[in-house]
């Protein structure tokens, strides 16, 4: 009984939580009158597919190249940059590395709109605004890392101590134990971090409006925004805009799904 | 030729004096069972050796070369983990032969030497298994198996056996043991069961609070153990221990109780001893040049080929072991005898043996 119930509550829960993504993905399919008709229609009556002429006209293809440009430079930054340290901030203990781990905690929780005035300034003073989505990905790391390092050090955390001391013993090199045993073993954690800090920077939004001036360097969450105007009501276009940008996501997220849940409970390495 | 010389040693962790001076010399091809309570120091002891902590003062020398300040990878030195430290990503083949790899040894040489260890240690037919796939005793085959296949100038075990079920740690020991003579290598071996550190070694060193308090052979610690702490810590069941005085006439008086003891030398009178007798040489019946005590039974402890009797002597608990069945029942006064050869005196003070 009480199972039933549980499942019952699990399953509202569900389907508040889904509501939006399935009202965005109804409102992109529906007419434009369909779309303020009084009360509401749950299934689309006069079905549109309009997805290849808002690619094509919103020029998506450019956008969503620049976002995933960003997203990948700043995975690849954060994990070369993250690793290493996370590493070294699970093995060694003592004073200054608590003060370093509570300080990287700290800068977790300055947002990204507090931030970029001070970010614009310096890049604006050094130079670095000439190459604008290089800036977002240098502004975008910054505000990932500490996430990155916080989660993957929980993952080497996890890892016997005693396994790096054995290679260590077997004639390897601190190094050598590192990327031998440390990183294949720390391997899922390593994964589903940099996934899910890939998606956040795909999604990143206040660095790309605020540091990149052109349009064609614009990312896909700006992209978006070129729908508004004073008398914007071209939401079937904009629904449409999301669907596309959203659905990769999506499917990562569920191809990934074992693997971060997983990576994120693990503890039975050994 | 002495493989390891450990000279003055001290090990600090910040306040905290983990080894204080430790000596200890290992001749090639001996097997040396670092033995004492949890928190002795015998793992730092070890961890030491094998180049995994600093040291803070005095020497190592592993084959005439000092390796103070060596990383492990120098040292020539191979481990056996007590959680066995398997690398859950290798099969067993690959865990094996790690060491070799990174040596970067010929393939057919390191294909060779696996084959050889894995069979000297039964492994045979679980090369390509992964560590959790296999039991508990095949996992420490396996680490044993990675420490033989290196061919190392020194063997360190941290206590190998804690993790087995009984059966499975006996016949493992004499294993190990079997494999020490074989591969004629030089081993230290840590352990908290004295029972392992007397039936595998042949050079014991018993520690206490970073202090090496006694070492010697097996026989030599039993039979003539250095101090209080020794004398039960060697042994089971464990030593008893009965507080004495002398008297002005030069006997040896149990406290609380009137039983006088003669003894063939003379000590001052007022001295205070404790005196240590072993289980094994309490008996029911009286033997040559022996003393007798009177004593209460308390309760039997029956393994079918011993039998302990647990007895009160002086309002203190003493064990007797009997190989039989003696017929004793709880609450039988009876007298216990002693040979006066086989009493161990222990300055109360002290504890030093007297």
């Amino acid at each position: 009984m009480k199972r039933y119930v549980l499942l019952i509550i699990g399953l509202a829960m569900t389907a508040i939580y889904l509501f939006p993504l399935y009202w965005m993905y109804l409102t992109a399919l529906k007419s434009s009158t369909e779309i303020f008709q009084y009360p509401p229609t749950f299934w689309p009556s006069d079905t549109q597919w309009n997805f290849l002429e808002v690619w094509k006209t919103r020029e998506m293809g450019r956008y969503i190249w620049n976002s995933l440009l960003i997203a990948t430079g700043v995975t690849i930054l954060a994990t070369t940059l993250g690793t290493g340290c996370a590493y070294v901030l699970s093995r060694v203990r003592n004073v200054w590395i608590e003060i370093a781990l509570f300080a990287i905690l700290m800068m977790q929780v300055l947002p990204s709109s507090l931030m970029v005035t001070p970010i614009f300034v310096m890049f604006n003073q050094i130079g670095l605004l000439a190459s604008p989505r290089i800036a977002v990905i240098l502004a975008q790391t910054a505000k990932v890392l500490p996430l990155y390092i916080v989660l993957c050090r929980a993952t080497f955390v996890q890892v016997p101590r005693e396994l790096e001391e054995a290679a260590l013993v077997d004639g390897s090199s601190r190094i050598g134990a590192f990327f031998h045993i440390m990183l294949p073993l720390a391997r899922n954690g390593i994964l589903v971090t940099s996934v899910l800090i890939f998606l956040q920077s795909f999604g990143e939004y206040v660095y790309a409006r605020s540091l990149i001036a052109k349009n064609e360097l614009q990312t896909a969450t700006v992209g978006l925004q070129t729908f508004m105007g004073p008398n914007a009501n071209d939401w079937n276009g904009i629904m449409t805009y999301a669907a596309i940008y959203v659905t990769p996501i999506l499917i990562v997220f569920m191809l990934l799904q074992r693997r971060i849940v997983s990576g994120l409970t693990a503890g039975a390495l050994k | 030729m002495l493989q390891i010389e450990i000279d003055h040693l001290n090990k600090h962790y910040g306040g905290f004096h983990a080894l204080k001076d430790v000596n200890i010399s290992i001749k090639q091809g001996s097997f040396v069972a670092l033995v004492g309570p949890s928190g002795c120091g015998k793992s730092t002891l070890l961890r030491t050796l094998a180049g995994l902590e600093k040291t803070s003062s005095g020497d190592v020398r592993i084959a005439g070369r000092s390796v103070i300040g060596k990383p492990p990878r120098e040292r020539d030195v191979a481990m056996v983990f007590q959680s066995y430290a398997l690398y859950p990503h290798m099969d067993v083949e690959h865990n094996m032969n790690y060491s070799m790899r990174l040596k970067r040894r010929p393939k057919e040489e390191i294909s060779e030497r696996t084959r050889t260890a894995a069979e000297t240690l039964g492994l045979g037919n679980l090369l390509d298994r992964l560590p959790k796939a296999l039991s508990g005793g095949q996992r420490q085959r396996v680490a044993m198996g990675r420490a033989i296949v290196r061919n190392p100038k020194v063997f360190l075990f941290d206590e190998p056996l804690s993790n087995l079920d009984a059966a499975l740690r006996v016949h493992m020991r004499s294993e190990i043991r079997k494999l020490h003579e074989r591969l004629n290598a030089t081993s230290v071996y840590v352990t908290h069961d004295q029972v392992e550190a007397m039936t595998m070694a042949d050079h014991v060193v018993v520690m206490r609070a970073g202090v090496v308090e006694q070492q010697g052979s097996p026989l030599d610690l039993y039979d003539r153990p250095a101090n209080r702490f020794v004398a039960g810590f060697i042994g089971s069941p464990a030593m008893n221990f009965l507080p004495a005085t002398v008297t002005d006439n030069g006997a040896l008086v149990l406290d609380n109780d009137s039983a006088q003891i003669r003894l063939n030398r003379d000590i001052a009178a007022g001295c205070q001893f404790w005196i240590g007798m072993r289980p094994e040489h309490l008996s029911l019946k009286p033997c040559v040049n022996d003393m007798a005590i009177d004593a209460t039974v308390t309760g039997i402890e029956s393994t079918g080929s011993m039998t302990f009797v647990v007895l009160e002597v002086a309002s203190q608990p003493v064990v007797l072991a009997h190989s039989g069945r003696p017929e004793t029942r709880r609450g039988d006064q009876l007298r216990l005898h002693i040979s006066l050869d086989n009493l161990h005196l222990f300055d109360r003070e002290t504890e030093l043996a007297a």
